[in-house]
């Protein structure tokens, strides 16, 4: 438990440098490219500003911490949000209008913005949201959005499809021995 | 060759719903040269289409048409808008179906004598028992495939049994082993052989596994007596001056609506929405919805006491590795009221994908803590508590007063509110099953809320006086002797066991009962 607990704050602060890593820059006017500043990832979202979409992709990190991923899996997993918003001024309200509230409660908790607060005070501004409509918007789309990646099953050691590689049956399906 | 009959053919049996119960009395009709025709609202897709992929599948094969919950049970608040898990397809829920093939024990078929009376539960003795029952449960077991059975052997343990056993053994449980499942352990009935995919729920890329879909349905279709009519929705049956039923109104594919004449109407549409089309067929004659002189149509809807444990371990487990239902303790399926509770409950393997899992673990969890249990997503084994839940005419279907779907129907609401029975059932079971991965160093333990319904029963039940419930112990309504009830709706109780071997056995039953009554011109 110790060593689980001491490698998490490790790749906590990793995670930290990894993220202020990726840039948020502005394509066409409202379009805004999440990126890593090596360009070994780039998610294009159209219906947001680039300072919208860094805050909304930290959002769903707080929402579902794993220090083990790169944030392209959560630039990716914010997308159809983006997608949708372009679709309605009503979903797009919702989305920018839960932004705003991201970063007025956390300035005035903190005095910054909400990608600037630190984890705890994020985490107490989500509790102030818990179960409003951008909450619950953000959270069943991103629930599946995120972890639906095939690039990030490896990572939590699922497998993913099997039939075109004949099953489990020669793969093990019961290889386990530690009992 | 597919048949196709007309539309004023008078003389075919239409079946409604092409799962479990539909497509396996449209099988055994056929067989027997009836002419049937099938309406089923969903798709036909092919096995051939079946893709190894939880997200896809789920959005794919759902019956996601809109309906209503209320009451007090924890559905109504974790998936307020998909209370009830089925699938809108040819062959219904068995292309999602687990496939565990369990029979149910004797002092289940008589819930009321052997449980006597409890207060708030609407318990009835079933009009048949285990005895008269046994040689369809065989016959069932056979034509689907059922390991354990008919010298058919059992499936070799996975990871996940593997887990679920050495806990079980550890509580000193005796009666665990890989469930019979109705899945090929060796090439049988022109169906292969089980390879271990672990996609069992998304429908089975080598037809491994039983499902309608591409058993029943196309033998049926191979005797040239059954016409399938996919993407057709049946409104309401209709019936003549003198009570009898004469044929269905259907949505047809290109939306236009359809009158099908029939000699005989059976409804298997799964068990909310076969309460649904009988009440909303009600007519001068009939007010209150066909069938329903007793007022029962749509209650005592029953979806078993559920409940899953999930346990993090320090080694890896790989529980999607496999077969989906590969392993089951059945101690505590015995009936023994010392625990708190009548009825029992089994214990099922449930692995889930990583998709699945991180969607299910935490219904509405997140954060760090939520986050460490998802992390350890390889290391994680977990079970499923099953058992029996009490009737009760207060859980049940009922129309929307002012909801309607696509095509104008009225959508159902389903009410549940848990009996005191269930709630100490899923207690025990919660505790036994936490008390089983602890005893082999479970890091920590996840109980997880039922979710949306997957066995669904018990909203048109069998009774023997006419009084108490909708159909006789052949699903034929007790009102109209030409409209029958074919799927688990019927069920009087819900025993602690999974409900579509039963549901399969009953059909042939009934199948053997309609031929009989049509050859002497009773129907
Ligand atoms: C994920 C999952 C796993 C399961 N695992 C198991 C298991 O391991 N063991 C077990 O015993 N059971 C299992 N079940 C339950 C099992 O699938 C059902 O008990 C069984 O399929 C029910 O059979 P049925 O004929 O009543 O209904 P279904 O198989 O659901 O078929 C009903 C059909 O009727 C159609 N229909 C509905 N209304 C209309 C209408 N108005 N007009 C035309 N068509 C209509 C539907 O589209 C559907 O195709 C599982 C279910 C799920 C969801
Ligand atoms: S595990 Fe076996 S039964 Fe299940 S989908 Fe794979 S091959 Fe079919």
């Amino acid at each position: 438990m110790k060593d689980a607990k001491t490698s998490e704050k490790v790749t906590r602060r990793r995670f930290l440098a990894g993220s202020a890593a990726t840039i948020a820059a502005a394509a066409a006017s409202g379009t805004a490219i999440l990126m890593d500043a090596k360009g070994a990832w780039s998610v294009e979202l159209k219906s947001l500003q680039p300072e919208e979409a860094r805050t909304l992709m930290v959002f769903v990190r707080d929402l579902f911490p794993h220090d083990r991923l790169p944030d392209s899996f959560y630039a990716t997993a914010i997308a159809p949000l983006s997608d949708e918003a372009g679709k309605g001024p009503a979903a797009k309200r919702v989305l920018l209008d839960g932004i705003a509230r991201l970063n007025s409660l956390a300035r005035t908790s903190t005095g910054k913005s909400y990608t600037v607060a630190d984890e705890k005070a994020r985490v107490a501004v989500i509790k102030q949201i818990e179960g409003e409509p951008f909450f619950t918007k953000v959270y069943s789309t991103t629930v599946t959005s995120l972890y639906n990646q095939p690039k990030l099953w490896p990572l939590f050691g699922y497998e993913g499809p099997s039939s075109a590689k004949g099953g489990y049956l020669h793969r093990g399906f019961n290889d386990l021995n530690w009992l | 060759m597919p048949a196709k009959f007309d539309l004023n053919d008078s003389s075919v049996v239409v079946i409604i719903g092409s799962g479990a119960g539909g497509g396996t009395l449209a099988n055994e009709l056929a067989r027997r040269g009836i002419p049937v025709v099938v309406l089923e609202a969903g798709k036909r897709i092919e096995m051939t289409e079946f893709k190894n992929d939880e997200v896809w599948a789920f959005s794919h094969y759902t019956w996601f048409d809109s309906r209503t919950t209320s009451g007090s049970w924890s559905v109504a608040k974790t998936s307020p808008d998909l209370p009830v898990w089925t699938c809108k397809l040819v062959g219904g829920t068995t292309v999602h179906w687990g496939a565990c093939a369990l029979r149910f024990q004797e002092h289940e078929f008589k819930p009321r004598t052997r449980y006597g009376e409890i207060s708030g539960a609407s318990l009835l003795d079933w009009p048949v028992d285990l005895k008269e029952m046994e040689p369809y449960y065989d016959r069932a077991e056979n034509r689907m495939g059922v390991t354990g059975t008919h010298g058919i052997p059992r499936l070799p343990v996975s990871n996940h049994g593997k887990v679920l056993f050495a806990g079980a053994k550890k509580l000193g449980y005796t009666q665990f082993e890989t469930t019979n499942m109705a899945i090929n352990p060796v090439p049988r009935d022109g169906r292969a052989s089980c390879q271990q995919t672990g996609f069992c729920v998304q429908g089975c890329t080598f037809g491994a596994k039983w499902s309608t879909l591409y058993v029943d349905i196309p033998q049926a279709e191979a005797t040239g007596k059954a016409e399938i009519r996919s993407e057709s929705q049946a409104l309401r049956i209709e019936h003549d001056a003198s009570g009898k039923v004469t044929g269905v109104v259907y949505v047809d594919s290109t939306g236009k609506q359809q009158r099908q004449k029939a000699r005989i109407v059976a409804v298997a549409c799964n068990s909310i929405e076969s309460p649904r089309l009988l009440l909303n067929s009600e007519s001068s004659k009939f007010p209150q919805g066909l069938a329903n002189s007793s007022g029962q149509v749509g209650k005592n809807y029953m979806r078993h006491t559920t409940g899953a444990v999930f346990a993090v371990f320090d080694k890896p487990v790989h529980m999607y590795r496999g077969t989906a239902q590969s392993g089951i303790v059945m101690d505590e399926a015995r009936l023994d009221t010392k625990r708190g509770f009548v009825g029992g409950y089994q214990m099922e393997l449930l692995p889930q994908g990583l998709p699945s899992f991180a969607q299910n673990i935490i219904p509405g969890g997140w954060g760090r803590d939520r986050a460490w249990v998802v992390d350890r997503y390889a290391n994680v084994a977990g079970l499923w508590v099953i058992g029996e839940d009490m009737p009760r005419e207060t859980n049940r279907i009922t129309l929307h007063p002012d909801k309607k779907d696509q095509f104008g129907m009225p959508i159902p609401n389903i009410h549940v509110d848990d009996h005191p029975n269930d709630v100490a059932m899923r207690t025990h079971g919660y505790e036994r099953g936490s008390a089983l991965y602890d005893s082999i160093g479970a890091k920590r333990v996840v109980k997880v809320p039922p979710y949306p319904s997957t066995h669904n029963m018990g909203t048109n039940r069998m009774s023997t006086n006419p009084r108490d419930g909708v159909v006789n112990s052949y699903g034929q309504s007790h009102d109209i002797k030409n409209l029958f009830v074919s799927d688990g709706s019927q069920f009087v109780s819900s025993g602690g066991e999974n409900p579509t071997l039963t549901i399969v056995a009953l059909t042939l039953r009934q199948a053997e009962y309609i031929a009989a009554q049509m050859s002497k011109h009773e129907i």
